[in-house]
């Protein structure tokens, strides 16, 4: 009798080593993958960097569309800075409506088209846009694996028990209601 | 016979619910293989024990093999033997892969033209949204078929090989489908889990082998009513199990290919691309024919790589590959696999 209620202790124990621990890993990849997204907004302007440097020679007017992009980065990086996320994202979703619209903007200069650097850049913001979306997507399954798991049965009593080392709310990387409501009405003017 | 996404019905996909089906069907798969394998070392225990007690009913033996009465030393020596061989294909099985074909290496300073530039790119793309904690090598095979595999035991030494032709005519979504499709066969361990699968039914097999020989040349003691019980289910056996063995590898990889696809669908959240490129190289195989049939045939090894390509040459008809040797396809069938996409025929 007293070795069914001792193994029947080991097991429970050991269930809760491995959910704790399980935990402890999702919460940590979902942390590495939000970092991700940072790596990934940084990388952007190091490609709008070089592509500015590349087009300078071609075009005047489009210079200053870039120029809003050096603008828009360093509010994103001051925001970041003091903490404040929202006005963070909307800065960084404003360089991402510029950079949509720059592969149609080359399609106006055929000197700069034909241009082999500028060929290799347009690929570099399509894959850079690309790759920022994936990291965003990526945060958020990551987020959706932890919070199916914190909240899952029985696994939500081992989380009330070490409340602050495995009850984390993480927010989904989302566009505010307004931003979807604007985007949901827009459409190409051609 | 050529296909075209407009005959076929386009539909969502859940994804989430394929990729759990299929990791049940694996989970009953493997246990499956294991509980085979020890079996058959429970067999060749008995089959020694009832040499010591000729007078015991097989039944006695096997319950005092289970209960360890009499030490079950054929599974243990069994077993190890199984890891030990494992250990060993884990750790030497990695460039296998590549073996026979023309390949060469890419990474962002050795990518020279921008088509290459932009399947790197691909892949990095796919391997942030996996969340990947390495990127794979990718390798480009200087082939004019359209085709594709991965490899690789770990995160850390999974590599991505594809065809020149398959890289030069997909278009970009159709390239990153197929990638999601190689990088989801190197997220769900597909590698290993078939290459353990096949290294247990070989053992199995040749276990069996040995078993029937010892018994075919064992003198006949006739009073011994267990052993004459024992030589009936080694003879059944030896011909039963290899054909299980096969059936169970088939549907292993058959599902194994139909969770790629689905994790294809949850990296890029879209089915309609892997669609698509499906359909473009299942048509691409079936034009070239005589072509491609030419080009595998020069490739040596190709029966390596035949189970990890993200299609099957005798899809389309390509038969008669002399290192292909037997007739039994690895993967489904292209209908299949776009019905568990959301594309269904239309009639």
């Amino acid at each position: 009798m007293s070795l069914v209620i001792l193994l029947l202790l080991v097991g429970i124990v050991a269930f809760v080593i491995i959910t704790y621990n399980r935990l402890i890993a999702q919460i940590e990849a979902v942390r590495n993958n939000a970092k991700q997204i940072d790596i990934q907004l940084d990388r952007r302007f190091k490609v709008f960097e070089s592509l500015i440097n590349v087009v300078k020679k071609y075009m005047d007017y489009e210079q200053t569309t870039l120029k809003d992009v050096v603008g828009l980065r360093s509010q994103a990086v001051t925001a970041h800075a003091s903490g404040n996320e929202p006005a963070r994202i909307e800065a960084e979703n404003k360089i991402s409506k510029i950079a949509g619209g720059l592969n149609i903007m080359f399609e106006q200069y055929p000197d700069l088209k034909a241009n082999q650097n500028c060929m290799q850049l347009q690929e570099e913001i399509v894959s850079t846009e690309n790759k920022l979306a994936f990291s965003k997507q990526s945060y958020n399954d990551s987020i959706e694996i932890y919070n199916a798991n914190k909240k899952s049965f029985p696994a939500n009593f081992i989380v009330s028990g070490f409340k602050a080392k495995l009850d984390i709310d993480f927010p989904y990387w989302q566009l505010s209601t307004a931003q979807v409501a604007e985007q949901e009405s827009y459409t190409v003017k051609l | 016979m050529t296909n075209h996404l407009n005959d076929f019905s386009s539909g969502s996909v859940n994804w989430r619910k394929t990729l759990h089906q299929n990791n049940r069907r694996t989970i009953m798969i493997i246990l499956l293989f294991f509980t085979i394998y020890c079996s058959l070392g429970l067999l060749v225990d008995t089959y020694i024990v009832s040499e010591r007690y000729p007078d015991a009913p097989l039944s006695t033996i096997l319950h005092a093999l289970v209960t360890l009465q009499v030490f079950p030393l054929a599974t243990t020596v069994m077993v190890v033997i199984a890891a030990i061989s494992l250990f060993i294909t884990y750790a030497f099985a990695d460039q296998l892969m590549l073996l026979g074909t023309d390949y060469h290496e890419i990474n962002p300073a050795t990518a020279q033209t921008p088509a290459e530039k932009r399947l790197y790119n691909v892949v990095e793309e796919m391997q942030i949204a996996a969340g990947l904690r390495y990127m794979p090598k990718v390798y480009i095979i200087n082939a004019d078929y359209m085709n594709a595999f991965a490899s690789g035991f770990s995160e850390r030494s999974a590599m991505i090989a594809i065809t020149r032709g398959l890289m030069d005519k997909l278009d970009r979504d159709e390239l990153q489908a197929v990638m999601a499709h190689e990088l989801s066969h190197i997220r769900h361990m597909d590698i290993k889990l078939t290459l353990t699968a096949t290294l247990l039914a070989n053992l199995t097999v040749i276990v069996l082998d040995i078993l029937f020989r010892s018994t075919i040349y064992s003198h006949r003691s006739g009073g011994n009513r267990s052993r004459n019980n024992l030589t009936v289910i080694i003879l059944v056996l030896r011909f039963l199990l290899p054909i299980i063995n096969i059936a169970l590898l088939l549907y292993l990889s058959r599902t194994r290919e139909l969770m790629a696809d689905a994790g294809s669908v949850e990296l890029t959240r879209s089915n309609e691309p892997l669609a698509r490129a499906l359909i473009k190289i299942s048509d691409d195989h079936s034009q070239h024919q005589d072509t491609y049939r030419e080009a595998y045939q020069k490739t040596a090894h190709e029966s390596v790589r035949r189970e990890a390509y993200i299609f099957d040459p005798m899809e389309a008809g390509i038969k008669n590959i002399s290192s292909f040797n037997d007739m039994f396809s690895t993967h489904p069938s292209l209908e299949k696999r776009l019905e568990a996409l959301g594309y269904k025929r239309k009639s």
